[in-house]
């Protein structure tokens, strides 16, 4: 399963990837406009148009204050809840890692925005024929043997792409060379079931807007427990209904029959 | 009575005046987009639609399965006049619902869709399939109506000869889409029509009005979405509060849509007796009402019992709006209305029964509105608050509602089937 891993402390907040993924999606620029609140990123959320952000955070390091910056984007989770959310497979999680979307079956219920625990699906509010629109890993470029776009201009290899053993290994790695300077986690290996986007970073994850309080099972396994006695039930309530419908009637029908007889 | 009526046909224009509005709000809504009538986000993405005309719409229509199951399974045979207006209103109610869905839905015109791409691990993937069946069975049911206003008669039996085949085939069809599972199917299947040939043999009785199958398979199809609407909520772990999350969901779900049903019969009853002077016998809703303090502490029970199983007790002694919210949905959709169907002189008047319904079908639209909006909390996002537009498409869809159904009371068979069928 092909992932991505992306290393806060090499990032520089140049924000080629951003620039990267419009272009390569053909996606439409949006207003800068300021806001209150933590973060100079520019837009200032994921949203319909913009699949990836970098998001900027001035965090105390030591005794200083440090830029440290974020990628926003799908995790591409291994088992995604969007996609068990989904009624009609519109969102699919293909074995080369990406999750996609496909608009012609969705109906637009959003129930995936509900689901995903990372908040990344968007819904185009302002469209008379909306679509759920998300970053895709660039399944075509993925399909094709490159790298998505955010990774393939990265200057300084803040993203790396290949298989998803193969970067945890790589990301173990980082951290063994350098522990102080790198908080001994990579989240998203075993965060909701693990995910097909991991981060490494210097300063603990929550400051970077990160929820750390996600565990390590994947959502699934929560409705699946609902969903999995569905036919148990069904056969159950049939035998049942059935049992006591003949019981009840019989009795009903014998009183009647006992009833004439003595008018008899 | 003059009197009477220009009473009622002021509330009429209003009603009529609302659903105008309603609809104009909903055709602005599909030239514009949602955003341009709702005040949902990306963090908010369900609001008030999903709480009120769907979680709870579904829920009060329960009165249909309830009804049906009571008089033509459980043996309950003298409630049977109050059968036929469950029904309707369970009909119309679905039909209403598929419209507010379609409201709803971004993209209503996939809406079929769901008919060809399965995906079972969804609970959203069994209500869209349970709420399309269900509502064909609530069609079935409701045919005699229309076959006996217009005389039928020839139309009636071809009906009666093909319900328990339909019936069969909508069950095996719907279990292959649950489990993809063929033997699931024939299982399914198989006891359907073990039970039909027992019926055709004789040995087992058989309704001579309605087809037990098709009984059956409105209990079936109930018992499976009002379950799963629950059920859509338990991949909101990290969003919705623990005073509701609960693996239980999709149990309380049911319960309170069971529960609810008995208080919906006797406010409609109630409620058309005085708007349209269809009279009930009292002593069918006392009859009703005997079973909502059973009902009611039983979901008490479950409730609390769920709250201290999870460690969440505390969560209801916080200075929070979820917590306040949570003790008026209790006291008043469950202790209060207990405590006057427990007490004589509310329970012996067709006042305190009003009432006290009342209280019950409060509590049940308030629970779905903590389980959809007031207990979601997403983090980094403005809270929620519904836009006017989105209530008023609401309060159209209603008023629509209402409009049909009176309708139908005065142009179709509803309450007069009891004297038809005694005769």
């Amino acid at each position: 399963m092909k992932a991505m891993l992306i290393d806060a402390t090499r990032c520089i907040g140049c924000r080629a990837c951003q620039v990267a993924c419009k272009e390569w999606n053909e996606l439409p620029a949006e207003k800068t406009e300021f806001f209150a609140g933590k973060g100079y990123q520019n837009p200032r959320d994921l949203s319909s148009k913009t699949w990836t952000l970098i998001t900027y955070n001035e965090i105390q390091i030591e005794d200083r204050f440090d830029w440290v910056f974020g990628k926003k984007q799908c995790f591409h989770c291994n088992e995604p809840a969007c996609a068990t959310a989904c009624p009609v497979h519109a969102l699919e999680k293909t074995p080369e890692g990406p999750v996609i979307y496909h608009a012609d079956l969705c109906l637009g219920c959003r129930y995936c925005q509900l689901a995903c625990p990372f908040l990344v699906p968007r819904f185009e509010w302002d469209k008379a024929i909306p679509e759920i629109r998300k970053c895709n890993m660039c399944p075509s470029r993925v399909a094709a043997g490159e790298e998505p776009a955010c990774a393939k201009v990265c200057t300084t290899d803040a993203i790396v792409f290949g298989e998803r053993d193969d970067l945890i290994m790589d990301a173990e790695d980082r951290i063994r060379r350098d522990p102080r300077n790198y908080v001994h986690h990579i989240y998203g290996k075993d965060e909701v079931g693990g995910t097909c986007v991991m981060h490494l970073s210097n300063v603990p994850f929550e400051e970077l807007g990160f929820d750390t309080s996600l565990a390590a099972k994947a959502l699934n396994k929560k409705s699946e427990v609902a969903m999995k006695p569905v036919p148990f039930v069904l056969a159950g309530l049939g035998l049942t209904l059935g049992a006591v419908s003949w019981i009840v009637n019989r009795r009903i029908e014998n009183q009647q029959n006992q009833k004439v007889e003595d008018a008899s | 009575m003059t009197q009477a009526k220009s009473k009622a046909s002021f509330g009429l224009i209003v009603l009529r005046l609302l659903a105008l509005l309603g609809i104009v709000l909903i055709v602005y809504r599909f030239a514009n987009g949602l955003g341009s009538v709702t005040n949902l986000s990306d963090g908010y993405p369900w609001g008030f639609w999903i709480g009120f005309d769907i979680l709870a719409g579904i829920a009060l229509a329960a009165g249909g399965f309830v009804m049906a199951g009571t008089i033509h399974i459980f043996g309950g045979s003298k409630y049977h006049p109050l059968v036929r207006p469950a029904i309707l209103t369970a009909f119309l109610g679905y039909l209403l619902f598929i419209f507010g869905l379609c409201v709803d839905l971004g993209r209503p015109w996939n809406l079929w869709i769901a008919i060809i791409s399965w995906n079972h691990a969804s609970p959203m993937f069994e209500v869209a399939w349970c709420v399309m069946l269900y509502t064909s069975v609530l069609a079935l049911e409701f045919l005699p109506v229309i076959f006996e206003r217009y005389k039928l008669t020839g139309l009636h039996a071809i009906w009666k000869a093909l319900v328990p085949w339909i019936i069969i085939g909508m069950l095996s069809l719907f279990t292959l889409a649950m489990t993809y599972s063929v033997v699931w199917m024939l299982i399914i299947g198989g006891i359907l029509l073990f039970w039909e040939i027992m019926m055709k043999a004789g040995l087992m009785p058989r309704d001579k009005q309605m087809p037990i199958l098709l009984i059956m398979a409105g209990i079936m199809f109930s018992f499976m979405h009002q379950s799963s609407l629950g059920s859509l909520f338990l991949l909101a772990p990290t969003k919705l509060s623990a005073l509701w999350y609960s693996p239980i969901l999709p149990l309380l779900f049911l319960l309170s849509a069971i529960t609810v049903a008995p208080a919906m019969v006797i406010f409609e009853s109630l409620a058309s007796e005085k708007a349209l002077g269809h009279k009930t016998e009292f002593s069918l809703l006392a009859g009703l009402a005997k079973a909502m303090p059973y009902l009611l502490s039983f979901y008490l029970l479950l409730r609390v019992a769920d709250l201290v199983g999870r460690y969440s007790v505390a969560d209801a002694f916080t200075l929070s709006g979820a917590a306040v919210s949570w003790w008026l949905e209790i006291s008043i959709g469950i202790v209060i209305p207990l405590l006057l169907y427990l007490t004589p002189e509310s329970r012996d008047s067709r006042r305190g029964l009003m009432w006290s319904s009342v209280f019950v079908i409060v509590g049940l639209i308030w629970h779905r509105l903590n389980v959809s909006v007031i207990g979601i909390k997403v983090q980094a996002w403005e809270t929620y608050y519904p836009f006017w537009a989105e209530i008023f498409i609401s309060v159209g869809i209603v008023s629509i509602g209402i409009c049909a159904y009176r309708w139908a009371m005065l142009n179709l068979p509803i309450c007069e089937h009891n004297s038809a069928e005694s005769s």
